[in-house]
């Protein structure tokens, strides 16, 4: 399995150094600022997008889920790689790998980045599904820009998106425990002309 | 790169608060156009309103990614090189701008919680912003189709409230409605939370 996932990363990343504008592009989108925006951006929009007030306190609800689930993910994911310590793929075969990005000092399994992107877009997905799959598809290219770089093996990524969704869920069940409270949340900031 | 790390995340700071102030502004004026909320558009036309929110979103993604080719700091020879620690303090060339913001935040990037911190206090300036054009959008356009106050609405609140009214207007309502409704709220809420709620186990049959 090990090998496998060498290979395909080393194949992937093999890819980079030929098409300048689309190593340029990955770099891009690799970054540490522009993907975690969009995805926090998105649930910032979501708040306010809600066109009847049902709907509206339907959007709300689902971004408190949403940002609840991003931070437990972060949990989640550290909770993991303090139990099992995966070296960076540039470490492993650092003669093999193009490296794109700096080299982060943290664990490569699980993706963090992919982690946080797949529990927002989940979260999106549940309300609106055409808006949910155009975040899965940003989070899978994050992923993806970080695999070409050659800071993270393609099952970190897999991985990351299946954390991702799993702490979604577990996001709406601890949600039934604890209910009224997210009602009550939105309901505060309607008080405050914000929700 | 003998620079202070510090020195690296003030500058970032700065860049990414503007940054992610500009995207906020721009997200938000997008939503709110969509959905109608009027007392938070920059301009009290709709289209306008929307064009200004793309406008917005492009400007801070250009600004951003582009502002290591005039503003020094730690990207100068060699953002093609991945390791942030090898670089020097200065402007990037247009070869390795794409890279030039790859900053380790041992080396002066921002991590997470900086990130989420700025967010923040951006998302809430972008908020802020909205309200103030808001009041003066809905004073203008108090006579247009868009703002037009439908009877039933005369008691909404909250978001729904700012349809036709400027944020200002609408806060003592709101806050009069959550006053009066809150013990209701809680009550309705616990009730009709299913079985698995831990609130409901606890405070039980005096809700029921």
């Amino acid at each position: 399995m090990n090998s496998i996932d060498a290979s395909l990363l080393i194949w992937l990343n093999g890819l980079s150094g030929s098409v300048k504008i689309f190593d340029d592009l990955m770099r891009v989108i690799a970054s540490d600022y522009l993907m975690p925006l969009v995805l926090s951006l998105s649930m910032f929009g979501l708040w306010f997008s809600g066109k009847t007030p049902f709907q509206r306190m339907t959007f709300q609800l689902t971004t408190l889920m949403g940002i609840s689930a991003l931070l437990i993910s972060n949990a989640v994911v550290w909770l993991i790689n303090s139990l099992w310590h995966r070296p960076r793929p540039f470490l492993d075969h650092p003669d093999e790998l193009n490296l794109l990005f700096y080299s982060p000092t943290d664990p490569s399994f699980p993706a963090n980045p992919v982690a946080i992107g797949f529990a927002v877009a989940t979260a999106a997905w549940v309300v609106n599904r055409q808006f949910g799959w155009w975040l899965f598809a940003a989070a899978s290219l994050f992923g993806f820009s970080r695999v070409y770089a050659g800071v993270f093996y393609p099952t970190d990524v897999v991985a990351g998106a299946l954390v991702g969704i799993a702490v979604y869920g577990f996001t709406t069940y601890l949600r039934r425990l604890l209910e009224p409270l997210a009602t009550m949340m939105v309901r505060l900031a309607r008080g405050f002309s914000v929700g | 790169m003998n620079v202070n790390p510090n020195d690296v995340r003030s500058l970032f700071e700065s860049h990414y608060f503007l940054f992610a102030f500009l995207s906020s502004l721009g997200t938000l004026q997008i939503a709110v156009t969509s959905s109608g909320i009027c007392g938070l558009w920059l301009m009290p036309y709709r289209r306008v309103t929307r064009l200004l929110g793309f406008m917005c979103i492009v400007t801070a993604i250009i600004v951003f990614f582009g502002q290591p080719l005039f503003v020094d700091g730690p990207w100068a020879a060699g953002s093609v090189q991945s390791e942030s620690s090898t670089r020097e303090w200065g402007t990037t060339s247009w070869n390795d701008l794409a890279g030039a913001r790859n900053i380790n935040d041992i080396h002066g990037g921002l991590d997470g919680v900086d990130q989420a911190i700025w967010f923040s206090l951006a998302v809430i300036s972008a908020f802020v912003v909205s309200v103030g054009f808001g009041t003066i959008s809905v004073k203008v356009g108090a006579n247009s189709k868009e703002f037009s106050v439908d009877a039933k609405s005369h008691n909404s609140d909250g978001l729904t409230g700012l349809a036709h009214r400027s944020y200002f207007s609408n806060l003592p309502i709101s806050m009069r409605n959550f006053h009066e409704n809150s013990r209701n709220f809680w009550s309705d809420g616990v009730r009709s939370s299913d079985r698995w709620s831990l609130i409901k186990i606890i405070s039980g049959s005096s809700t029921e």
